[in-house]
């Protein structure tokens, strides 16, 4: 029997990265640092013209924090060059989901959060690890990266301006 | 071995497939929707070393994999989670799992706007997680996954409702007990129609109750737990408070040494921001709240049903993670407070690129009489009060200090020793860029302390020459009493969304804490690889 399972588990798994998200979204819901609650196929993925960049973090995980203060610190001159929305998801449980906005506010950021605090939507897009950043377009993903290192940035910005 | 020889060639196979672009293009016209899934791999080979405690185990690899596979299409979604320890990796679960793979986590659910429904293995929420919390996390071992069904119904956009019914998973198995919810959450603004007013306020109440069967020899044994929770949440853009209120009936079991009192907590947190600076601060007390799907359980990390964290700042630094605060469910009271504030580019302390610091106190302590919340007892557990301050030079350049005071009452959180702790420390680190993609970061730490293993010094350098690769090298070195060096080197490279990592080195024993659950790793040295791809 476990014969026949490893072999449809291995298949599958061959098989599944040949397939693109081709068939949209299920509604999840986010809240937002105002208390709303933000629902996934709301915020535009389904746009041919504008991407929705979506960067996954969490108070406590540094590699993100340097990602996205450095997005932060270039956000309107990229914008510039090619306008893009773009979200930072706050994976936060609720040990530290309470830091999330006045963590924001301190840092100065100018991009909206949202917070996925059962990691919902994380484990929907099968994100293992943060950081880990998306780009949707026409309900698609198109670009994804995990983890970061100094100078990653410029490959997500290399992205947005080609996709 | 013929087990592995079937998987090899399976995937040979499916390569050659792969590569016949046809083939794949029709499969891909019969096959509707889409697949995606993860893989994750954490393997280690054990090396001996007398000095730090880091004994051979039996088997001298540990090797756990999580496979995970979901298909969508439209409103439907279906998937499983393959998972195996060969064996697991020490430490992981408190009886290592010897040489079991399995598929778990299955589930088939249905999305609709205002409603779904999911049955099989789930996750889920209800409030802050007081009172019930179904979730996973790979780093500490955790999956109390739920098999049963959960529907979520929104009939109005103001109103949400859960109810949920199941047992939890416990490892391969499926806990004694049996689980059945329900909560619901009214946005009050909304349904006044005053969906603009500056402040949001949402209500929520929350049921959980558990089943199992008691055989024992006492008449007024509670085979049935029930645990009601209350909650309010208000929001402004420039402020929020939130608070939840649990009550648990009467629930003896090994965690609680069987204590026929009932459980209750209380949290109440506060938020304030405006322009660059922000502030929040979290009160919480708890009693008597160990929550088990199974009253015979003697670990808090087997099939817990609820989420009670340590209200503390969780740390990236090597030193200060050696004292690290534990929740105290038997009871505690205490609070968390953290301020942060941005000081602007272009003034005197800001420079160019600005300063940014952000501070943080918590205090733990215990109950001063059994089921009293609000007495604050004089037996401290835990204390820690740090500040950091982050700068940005250049665009080459940028420098942080840290400072921390800590207070451990080892006797209570890791009962391995009757002393406490009051250390100090102080960190350093630095980033210098020189190019695009080329960069060093390096952090420098000591701490000082007069007790337990007195003083230690750290430090931890990464490079990153060319993306995709990182290298990094650390120690962790123990001057004060054992004279141990924690050495740690590695590499990793990482392509779009899948990242392999490989480090060589020693791992101190300790208690090792994500989110609220602690578990004791032991002393290890040897090799650690890591594989982790999204598709």
């Amino acid at each position: 029997m476990k014969k026949y399972i490893y072999i449809i588990v291995a298949f599958l798994m061959i098989q599944s990265s040949l397939l693109a998200q081709e068939n949209g979204f299920p509604s999840i819901k986010l809240k937002s640092t105002n208390g709303q609650m933000v629902d996934l196929v709301d915020l535009g993925i389904q746009s041919k013209d504008t991407m929705v960049v979506m960067s996954f973090w969490a108070t406590w995980c540094i590699p993100c924090i340097n990602e996205l203060e450095i997005i932060n610190d270039v956000y309107e001159e990229k914008q510039a060059i090619k306008p893009f929305k773009f979200y930072g998801v706050s994976v936060d449980d609720t040990r530290t989901s309470q830091r999330v906005k006045p963590f924001i506010k301190g840092k100065g950021w100018q991009f909206n959060v949202l917070m996925d605090i059962n990691s919902e939507l994380k484990r929907y897009l099968n994100i293992t690890d943060v950081p880990h950043v998306i780009i949707l377009k026409d309900n698609k993903i198109v670009y994804r990266h995990t983890g970061y290192i100094s100078g990653e940035e410029e490959n997500l910005f290399e992205a947005i301006k080609n996709l | 071995m013929r087990k592995k020889g079937y998987i090899l060639a399976i995937i040979f196979f499916s390569f050659f497939l792969s590569s016949n672009q046809s083939f794949s293009q029709s499969l891909n016209q019969l096959i509707k929707g889409n697949f995606s899934g993860s893989y994750e791999n954490y393997s280690q080979y054990y090396l001996k070393d007398d000095k730090i405690g880091a004994l051979l185990p039996l088997d001298r690899i540990g090797s756990n994999g999580f496979l995970k596979l979901d298909y969508n299409y439209g409103k439907f979604s279906a998937g499983a989670q393959f998972e195996s320890y060969l064996p697991s990796i020490l430490g992981y679960f408190p009886i290592p799992v010897d040489n079991q793979s399995k598929i778990v986590n299955k589930y088939f659910k249905y999305t609709d706007e205002k409603f779904s429904v999911q049955v099989g293995d789930f996750y889920e929420q209800f409030g802050s997680g007081l009172i019930f919390r179904a979730f996973e996390n790979r780093q500490i071992g955790i999956n109390n996954a739920v098999e049963g069904f959960n529907i979520h119904v929104n009939p109005t956009d103001y109103f949400r409702m859960k109810v949920i019914y199941g047992r939890t998973r416990q490892i391969f198995e499926y806990a004694k007990a049996v689980n059945r919810g329900f909560d619901a959450e009214l946005d009050v603004n909304h349904l006044l129609g005053r969906k603009n007013d500056p402040i949001n306020v949402a209500i929520g109440g929350s049921y959980f109750g558990k089943y199992q069967d008691y055989t024992g020899p006492l008449d007024k044994f509670p085979s049935t737990v029930h645990s009601f929770a209350g909650r309010i949440d208000l929001d402004a853009n420039d402020f929020s408070l939130s608070s939840e209120y649990v009550e648990k009936a009467s629930d003896p079991n090994l965690l609680n040494n069987q204590s026929f009192e009932k459980g209750k907590a209380f949290q109440v947190n506060g938020s304030f921001t405006k322009n660059n600076f922000g502030a929040t601060a979290t009160f919480r007390s708890v009693y008597n709240m160990n929550s088990t799907s199974d009253r015979n359980q003697e670990f808090t990390s087997i099939a817990p049903l609820n989420y009670v964290p340590a209200l503390t700042k969780q740390h990236d630094y090597l030193t200060s993670n050696i004292y690290v605060y534990a929740a105290q469910l038997k009871g505690e009271v205490g609070f968390q407070t953290d301020v942060f504030y941005n000081i602007k580019p272009g003034t005197k302390l800001g420079g160019k690129y600005g300063t940014k610091i952000s501070a943080n106190y918590s205090m733990f302590n215990a109950l001063k009489e059994p089921g009293n919340l609000t007495a604050i007892g004089k037996q401290k557990y835990f204390s820690d009060a740090n500040i950091e301050i982050k700068k940005k030079f250049s665009k080459q350049m940028e420098m942080t200090l840290g400072l921390q005071q800590i207070f451990y009452n080892s006797a209570v959180i890791q009962v391995v020793s009757n002393e406490t702790v009051s250390a100090n420390v102080v960190a350093l680190g630095g980033l210098y860029k020189w190019k695009s993609k080329k960069s060093v970061r390096v952090k420098l730490e000591h701490l000082s302390s007069e007790t337990d293993s007195k003083s230690w010094a750290s430090g931890l350098a990464e490079f990153s020459f060319s993306s995709p690769y990182a290298f990094f090298i650390s120690d962790l070195y123990n001057y004060g009493k054992t004279k141990n060096h924690y050495y740690n080197f590695g590499a990793s490279v990482t392509k779009k969304s899948t990242r392999f990592s490989l480090s060589f080195g020693k791992q101190r024993a300790g208690l090792f804490c994500v989110g609220g659950i602690c578990r004791f790793v032991p002393a290890s040295y040897g090799f650690t690889a890591g594989l982790t791809t999204s598709f």
